[in-house]
């Protein structure tokens, strides 16, 4: 058994790592919020904002698990985990997991989707084409203007979270019984992924932050608390993240377990992204409560993700369920 | 048209860099494209497309047998590639490259310009083109910013401190490229798939027919005696507002002949 990626995974991530890189830095991310106070900082334009998805379109990234007809590629969720990983790196404020990761393998190609499977409250619902509801025992596409909106004022500025409300007939049914499970466990995984790639964010501005503030004539990460304080972070992630990649796995594979593997994977990510969000702030001391510095963009939105899609506690009792205690 | 672009792959510029005991690089883990060669190859895949016909072919050369920087090239869509690679090319000096570089091209059956970077982003010799021209007595042009091709001539906008020059040669030619002066496409999926099965042409500097006693740390000529860290940035200096604060700061402009 082989447990590492391909090296066309490897590139993948690569190529999508280097675009949001350059394209989607903290000024997008803030773009991407609302004008006034809270987005207040350092903000591009929306056309810049907007150039992120379209990027994302020509590269491919968006058809990596669309069936392989014209543009998509067919591939699995081993394939497109490293890149949800770094969506949620960048905090992309686009629907990613929504569109590539769970409505696109049901043959869904038709824009931005939002869908209300992560809960009531429906992520990047402002901005959709389309929305992915459930209904039934089933799951329909609506096209944007047959629903009715009713924006949701959320943790994170950049979700453009609302309610979303169809008639009972119409839409097109894309999935039933176990492919709307699926579905769901697809979203779960790809959000656990972005929840580790936010942690890693937390991190690695934390990390570089301790070792340019100085006080006492140090740096305040040669301070024991601070240090030990940030190992523990790390640790949680490190626990984190293979149970994604695992989780990956099942899912790929179609495994009888996928389900337990899948909640194990987003109950970690979403303990992990508290604790080191926690300790991220903390160690950023007073400038990490300051809006116009970029890291409440991510602990925001790590907030709002650990939420979605089933919290820790709802995925544990899965779990427990699953095995039986 | 044929168009054949030198690239180098380099460490990763994000990772902090580490020496050898002789002072060079160390060059031993995953290395990727310089950010530097990626306008050459978009400026390449964008004259060709303008031609109608024809292939992008990259010449390299590295110490060791990686392809993971050509990769990426080869993904934005270039057709194939010739690698150096020989241990005997460690600690190599710009002369020497030179002179591999140019006998790889020579490999290259039809090549009617070679684009290359105006400087490597971890050499930074700055001078590996124009010999490159010297070796295979082609004109050269320095510092493009806009080239075009037609009949048998390539014209180059030359970066000027003022402007540019306009300039013409006929070809083949040599021309450098300077970087950011095109938006080099990402790689999308189906290149990086596609990238897999197109032809790396990996050849010893034997098979150039170039004694090896001739290139690397052997054949530079020259050797790094020492290195130093750069100096630590110096604390700025504070000037304490006694109401006149605005003259020195203009006196401090002034000196730096901004104003």
């Amino acid at each position: 058994m082989r447990f590492a990626f391909t090296e066309d995974q490897l590139f993948f991530r690569d190529a999508v790592r280097d675009l949001l890189d350059k394209e989607c830095g903290p000024d997008v991310v803030r773009g991407a919020w609302p004008a006034g106070p809270a987005g207040a900082g350092a903000r591009s334009p929306a056309a810049r904002v907007e150039a992120v998805w379209s990027r994302l379109a020509d590269m491919g990234a968006l058809a990596v698990a669309l069936p392989a007809v014209g543009d998509g590629l067919g591939l699995g969720p081993l394939d497109w985990v490293l890149l949800a990983e770094e969506t949620g790196y960048a905090a992309l404020p686009h629907p990613f997991v929504e569109t590539a990761c769970v409505a696109a393998p049901l043959g869904v190609a038709a824009g931005r989707v939002a869908t209300d499977l992560a809960g009531a409250v429906v992520p990047f619902a402002a901005g959709a084409d389309t929305f992915l509801l459930r209904r039934g025992g089933e799951l329909v596409t609506v096209a944007a203007a047959e629903a009715q909106v009713s924006p949701v004022a959320a943790v994170d500025g950049a979700l453009a979270a609302a309610r979303v409300q169809a008639g009972t007939t119409g839409g097109r049914v894309v999935a039933a019984n176990e492919d709307v499970e699926r579905a769901f466990d697809r979203g779960v995984l790809g959000t656990a992924a972005q929840l580790v790639g936010l942690s890693q964010r937390m991190l690695d501005l934390t990390v570089a932050y301790v070792r340019e503030r100085r006080q006492f004539g140090v740096p305040v990460g040669s301070f024991q608390a601070v240090k030990h304080r940030l190992a523990d972070a790390l640790v949680h992630l490190s626990f984190a993240r293979p149970a994604v990649h695992r989780a990956a796995w099942s899912i790929t594979h179609d495994r009888p377990e996928r389900g337990r593997d899948t909640s194990m994977a987003k109950a970690m990510a979403s303990d992990a992204a508290r604790e080191v969000g926690a300790a991220a702030l903390q160690c950023h001391g007073a400038i990490g409560y300051t809006v116009e510095y970029d890291l409440h963009l991510y602990l925001k939105r790590s907030w709002a993700l650990a939420a979605a899609w089933g919290d820790a506690g709802w995925h544990r009792d899965r779990v427990g369920h699953a095995i039986g205690v | 048209m044929n168009v054949v672009v030198c690239v180098k792959q380099i460490p990763d510029p994000a990772d902090p860099g580490a020496l050898e005991e002789d002072h060079t690089l160390k060059r031993t883990g995953k290395l990727i494209l310089d950010e530097s060669d990626s306008f050459g190859v978009e400026m390449a895949l964008q004259l060709v497309d303008k031609a109608g016909g024809g292939d992008v072919t990259l010449v390299s050369m590295a110490p060791n047998d990686e392809t993971s920087g050509l990769r990426t090239a080869l993904a934005m869509g270039a057709a194939k590639a010739v690698l150096v690679s020989d241990p005997a090319l460690a600690g190599a000096g710009a002369l020497d490259t030179a002179k591999v570089l140019a006998a790889a091209i020579g490999r290259v059956e039809g090549a009617d310009l070679i684009l290359a970077a105006t400087e490597s982003s971890d050499g930074y010799t700055g001078t590996v083109p124009e010999q490159i021209a010297g070796v295979l007595d082609l004109p050269s042009i320095t510092f493009a910013k806009h080239v075009e091709v037609a009949d048998g001539t390539v014209s180059v906008q030359r970066q000027t401190e003022l402007g540019y020059d306009q300039c013409e040669s006929p070809l083949p030619a040599v021309v450098s490229v300077t970087a950011g002066v095109v938006e080099p496409r990402y790689p999308s999926f189906k290149g990086i798939m596609a990238a897999k099965s197109k032809p790396v042409d990996q050849v010893t500097v034997a098979d150039l027919g170039i004694d090896a006693s001739a290139v690397g740390a052997a054949g530079a000529g020259q050797q790094i005696v020492e290195v130093t860290p750069a100096p630590e940035r110096q604390a700025g200096e504070i000037i304490e507002d006694d109401g006149e604060a605005h003259l020195k700061i203009i006196d401090f402009l002034d000196g730096l002949k901004v104003l």
